[in-house]
């Protein structure tokens, strides 16, 4: 909480004004009612009509110098509760943009968009309210108690007894419900997962029949979290009765004291009503202070997750190295282990090492979940080697700026991330400088270029919710065509290439060769038919390499290669190879 | 009091949903949209209310006696302080009166309290029950929905109205409703209770009234400009993030990490903007009518005072006065409030009502049908379909499998092949033509019993987020242990699942990075094998699994499948090659089709395709 409050710092003099100010505006309504009192109690009592009128026009200039306390106490408090979420919210999201592939697996996307969002509204909240209804609650709570027992300290004595009995009433209820609020949070969070399933796997539940299967899995999260709902609420709805019998208890006893001191002479009935105001006002501040105090638990929780983002620095830290080589386009593995940090107990990949010169186009092949991306994630740091060394242009790829590094390497991912901009502009991501005839010309080696034409605004259609209204192979292209036009040294495709029907990749393929014969190619892929053409080809079997050769040498000498081979090929080929 | 108990109502909307519900966290308080057919989506909302018919006339039974009370209790009040108050009419301090008062207004108090409590639970308890009939009955619906409908809407949209619109439904129904009544009985108790005392005191209090009334107009009036346009910029926000941070592989690939804050930045610094005049405007409300508040209370005074010394009204008739003016101008700032609160809420709930009375999904027919004598025979004949029309995507396309076949469809992207799965199993149905299953026309069979005799494992795999067990048993929920595993040997899961530490009961998130794509995909292929069905589709099921493993799976599936239909989209051919037949399709129709063999020989489309898996070396 403390290290996210260190945002306001920069707004100190903002923040601090507000609550200047609403102790303005409440030491103005304190005055109120022992002003009406004085009103009460020797004006109209005293028929002295002079006296109600000079008091009314004391009270009606307290009363407005309150309202702009007020009103200026919410511009401050607005002021440095916008600007400290924003400036939170900026540093949060651009340590986003720098963390570790690592970490956003370990926070989940999901859960950093959530941190983002309503952590840090929660945050914002919190600190409008704190600059405030904090402020201005406790002041109420202390003047009000000032102001009674100035007006007659046995008076004191009532609160003496109410006063306990309510901070404990409150603090029970709280204690009880706090708890509960969490657990409606995580019902929730049930019933909402079960809903997206529904709505994103429809096709399986349907083609599985699994409807009433379903709809009785909804009704137990439904019936789970209206249950609980109703607990929380039915503990809530004990606060409020129970506390203004407390509240109207005290009035009770504030009149008949009072009563017998009037008896006595010692008390005026004006100043009984201004005590059964106060008596009031601070009554009700314990119930505000009760719930603001959920309202702290709350944003504390929050604070905490958003400082989880703040304090994670980048795992993979940026190197010095401006990337400034002789050679440009050479890729070294050497000796390269590799587990996911803190998942797995077993090493991914295990002691690999090849070399893939410029110019070269090398092939990755290996079974499903063998290690291929993680190969490949090694080569932009997207994560970092257990042990071994990544050779970029034969320098480590951990000496180098992190984008200098990543600015020689063009990423093809295994799932298109497409954005809600243009055709156009997707594919300018590669390179924003690129120019109209650059993006048109890496559609067409990316085989793009022909669908495109085919849309109504040709590349300035726009690309739905993540790409939802394209075809797999038309996200595929698209994201090739946006590695291809930012003209890299390596080009790295991640099995890119799957949703495409076998002319278009023939067709890529050889447009590739065509157009980029200097560029240095490493390629995951499944067919052999892909990576035949490669100059050379690593096979990838339990996480080490188990051969390295082009296509004729590996037919001749590697076991698992002819197996894959024959997998696919077998007979036939030769009649049409 | 009020803006707290609001930011406890919002409750926190789960993000990591799906985005373009455009309505995102923090939206409270100042609602910015109006229901169109609001007497029809009203009456909806009272015949779910009115299910509980009881609590609700039980609810307002309480609700409109502990009004009164809290009516009356200030008199009662005033009269215990006129019993203490020396007066020439009244010379000493009446000790038994006082006393007597006091014990009235104790069994006042007392009872409003109870009674405020039980309103308390009837609101709690009618809203839950309400709101559970509603989500129930909503879900229902939305889990029939045709797929036509899911395909056609945004996600993010449909669950907004599942979460959002709902539980803002659910609110209304707890809270606005019960303040808008016991608000107008306040309003009418209060104003008769101030005309018995002084009708003269009354009218000043108009003053009141009248500037309460302009001022939360006007300044309403500057809100309803600035806060749905800081709603807008926030929605904007919220889309940026969620398309960052989820696209975030490609940022870092592209090292266009600066870039993406530079443009995040302006609209948080937009938001900064536009959120602090909107907020400082909703700030203002407070102060301005506290300030109202004790003008009035001034006024009271003044004239109290002044009609105290020429002896119209006594000093109890102040004090008691002060009260019902207070609570006199409360219910009509919460009426204002609460009116516009339920026009969002109705806003919210014609949404639901939308999906409710969407079309759902026809259960099929009803001829008679036994999944366990189903052969498999499937014919094709005539189709002709589009998605949209003027489009079309099939055209007089006739295919037919013969029961046992295995039949491979390949064609370029966009050729129609997931559209002929679509059709078969009645996500879709065909415009014209007809699809028969063992010679019934498929929209006679039942539904379900048609999707029964069905097996499929699709493009997009989907996992539920449950173990990895539990994901496969999706098949057949009442699949045996020993069952589950062998599917997962069979389709190669129990390689990697063994080795978890967790095994089978690993737990699964729905898009999660724990599995790679094809162990998603194998999975998938092991809850179909589960499923046991007499006629499997495999819809590029295995583009993410390498050729070997698909190899062993395919041979296995070979053994299960004898004797059963099954129908193979895929581009590679070693997926597709043993296949009884394989049809070509292009432009919405079946170009070739025949065996391995006999296309290769023809030199056509297939042989095309076929020659493209060697064009890596051919030049």
């Amino acid at each position: 909480m403390i290290k996210v409050l260190k945002y306001l710092k920069k707004y100190w003099y903002i923040a601090a004004l507000s609550p200047l100010f609403m102790i303005l505006e409440v030491s103005m309504d304190l005055i109120q009612p022992d002003l009406m009192s004085k009103i009460v109690d020797q004006g109209v009592l005293g028929e002295n009509m002079d006296l109600i009128f000079e008091f009314g026009i004391q009270m009606i200039i307290f009363t407005f110098i309150g309202c702009i306390g007020g009103i200026l106490s919410g511009v401050f408090g607005n002021m440095a509760a916008q600007s400290f979420a924003n400036d939170l919210r900026k540093d949060a999201f651009s340590k986003v943009m720098k963390m570790s592939f690592q970490q956003t697996d370990k926070f989940t996307t999901g859960s950093l968009v959530t941190r983002l969002t309503n952590d840090i509204t929660a945050c914002q909240d919190f600190v409008g309210m704190a600059l405030r209804m904090m402020v201005r609650t406790t002041m109420q709570f202390v003047g009000g108690i000032y102001m009674v027992l100035n007006i007659d300290a046995r008076f004191g004595l009532i609160l003496l007894v109410t006063l306990p009995v309510q901070l404990i009433i409150v603090a029970v209820v709280l204690k009880k419900g706090a708890p509960l609020f969490g657990v409606v949070q995580s019902k929730l969070d049930r019933v909402n997962s079960v809903v997206q399933e529904n709505v994103s796997g429809a096709r399986v539940v349907k083609a599985y029949t699994r409807e009433q299967y379903e709809i009785d899995r909804f009704g137990t999260a439904n019936d789970e979290l209206c249950n609980t709902n109703l607990r929380v609420q039915k503990l809530m709805a004990l606060l409020v009765p129970v506390l203004s019998i407390l509240m109207n208890a005290s009035v009770l006893a504030v009149i008949y004291l009072g009563g017998l001191q009037v008896q006595a002479q010692e008390l005026e009935v004006g100043r009984i009503m201004a005590a059964i105001t106060y008596i009031t006002q601070i009554l009700m501040s314990v119930m505000m202070i009760g719930m603001m105090f959920q309202q702290v638990t709350r944003a504390s929780a929050s604070a905490k997750r958003i400082r989880e983002v703040l304090d994670a620095d980048p795992v993979i830290g940026s190197g010095s190295f401006d990337g400034n080589t002789e050679i440009k386009g050479t890729v070294e593995f050497r000796n390269i282990s590799f587990r996911y940090p803190g998942v797995q107990a077993n090493n991914v990949l295990e002691d690999i090492s090849f070399t893939v010169n410029k110019g070269e186009t090398v092939a990755i092949l290996g079974a499903t979940g063998c290690g291929k991306t993680s190969l490949v994630n090694l080569i932009a740091r997207f994560y970092d080697a257990t042990e071994g060394q990544v050779l970029v242009d034969g320098v480590d790829v951990k000496e180098y700026d992190l984008d200098a590094l990543r600015k020689k390497i063009g990423f093809v991912l295994q799932k298109s991330e497409l954005f809600s901009d243009t055709i156009e502009n997707n594919i300018r991501w590669g390179n924003p400088d690129a120019t109209d005839e650059e993006v048109r010309e890496a559609a067409m080696i990316a085989q793009a270029d022909g669908f495109i034409q085919g849309f109504t605004d040709g590349y300035k259609d726009i690309v739905t919710e993540k790409g939802s209204s394209l075809s797999g192979g038309q996200k595929q292209r698209l994201s090739i065509a946006r590695a291809i036009v930012k003209k890299p040294e390596i080009l790295i495709f991640d099995d890119s290439m799957s949703a495409l029907d076998l002319t278009t990749d023939a067709k890529l393929q050889r447009a590739l060769r065509e157009n980029l014969g200097d560029t240095t190619v490493i390629m995951i892929a499944q067919r052999v038919a892909s990576v035949m053409g490669a100059d050379k080809i690593a096979v990838i079997e339990n996480g080490r390499l188990a051969a390295f050769d082009n296509h004729e040498n590996l037919m001749k000498s590697c076991d698992v290669y002819q197996d894959i081979y024959n997998s696919q090929m077998r007979e036939g080929d030769e009649k049409v190879g | 009091m009020r803006r707290l108990a609001d930011n406890n109502n919002n409750k926190q909307p789960v993000i990591n949903l799906r985005p373009g519900g455009g309505r995102g966290p923090g939206a409270m308080g100042i609602p910015h949209e109006k229901a169109k057919n609001v007497k029809g989506s009203l009456k909806r909302i009272i015949s779910y209310i009115g299910k509980n018919k009881n609590l609700l006339f039980a609810m307002l039974g309480v609700m409109l006696v502990a009004t009164l009370l809290n009516i009356i209790a200030p008199s009662i009040q005033a009269n215990a302080i006129d019993s203490i108050t020396v007066t020439e009419e009244h010379p000493a301090v009446d000790l038994n009166e006082l006393l007597n008062w006091m014990i009235v207004l104790g069994v006042v108090y007392l009872t409003s309290a109870l009674l405020t409590y039980f309103q308390n639970i009837f609101a709690a308890k009618l809203s839950q029950y309400t709101v559970r009939i509603m989500r129930k009955d909503l879900f229902a619906r939305i889990s029939r929905l045709p797929i036509k409908y899911i395909d056609t809407h945004k996600h993010g949209d449909i669950m907004s109205r599942m979460t959002n619109d709902v539980e803002n439904v659910s609110n209304s129904v707890s809270q606005s409703l019960g303040s808008l009544v016991s608000g107008v009985i306040m309003l009418v108790g209060c104003f008769t209770m101030m005309m018995i005392y002084s009708w003269q005191l009354t009218l000043v209090s108009m003053i009141t009234i009248v500037l309460t009334l302009f001022v939360s107009k006007n300044l309403s009036k500057l809100m309803r400009k600035y806060f749905p346009m800081q709603q807008r910029k926030l929605g904007q926000l919220n889309g940026q993030i969620e398309e960052t941070v989820s696209g975030y592989k490609t940022v870092k690939a592209f090292t266009r990490e600066a870039r993406v804050c530079e443009e995040f930045n302006a609209t948080s610094d937009e938001l900064r903007r536009i959120g602090i005049k909107a907020q400082i405007l909703g700030g203002s409300m407070g102060p301005c009518m506290n300030c109202i508040g004790n003008i009035g209370f001034l006024l009271i005074a003044a004239f109290g005072g002044w009609f105290a010394i020429e002896g119209i009204i006594s000093i109890g008739t102040i004090q008691a006065f002060i009260t019902y003016s207070k609570q006199f101008t409360r219910p009509i700032n919460e009426i204002a409030n609460q009116y516009a609160q339920l026009q969002s809420a109705l806003a919210g709930a014609e949404r639901v009502f939308e999906i409710m009375d969407s079309e759902p999904e026809d259960e099929g027919g009803n001829e008679p049908f036994e999944i366990e004598d189903v052969k498999g025979d499937i014919n094709f004949k005539d189709v002709q379909f589009s998605y949209v029309e003027g489009e079309p995507v099939l055209t007089d396309f006739d295919l037919w499998v013969k029961s046992g076949q295995k039949i491979a469809i390949v064609g370029a992207t966009g050729s129609g092949k997931t559209t002929v799965i679509n059709l078969l199993t009645r996500f879709y149905d065909v415009d014209g033509g007809v699809i028969t299953l063992d010679g019934q026309d498929i929209r006679s069979i039942p539904k379900e019993k048609l999707r029964g005799s069905i097996g499929m494992v699709l493009q997009d795999t989907v996992i539920f987020s449950d173990t990895i067990a539990q994901n496969i048993r999706y098949g057949r929920i009442e699949a045996t242990d020993e069952e589950v595993v062998a599917a997962a040997k069979l389709a190669r899961v129990d390689d990697f699942a063994s080795k978890l530490a967790d095994g089978y009961d690993t737990q699964l998130t729905e898009g999660g990075s724990n599995l790679s794509q094809g162990q998603r995909q194998l999975i998938a292929i092991a809850r179909a094998v589960l499923a046991d069905p007499k006629i499997l589709i495999l819809d590029e099921a295995t583009s993410s699994i390498d050729t070997r493993t698909e190899m062993h799976i395919q041979q296995a599936m070979i053994a299960l499948m004898k004797g059963r239909t099954s129908l193979i989209i895929a581009h590679r051919l070693s997926t597709i090659r043993d296949a009884d037949k394989i049809v070509v399709l292009a432009g919405g129709r079946v170009v070739e089709a025949g065996d391995h063999e006999e296309l290769l020989a023809q030199r056509g489309a297939y042989y095309d395709l076929y020659q493209s898996q060697f064009a890596g070396i051919a030049t």
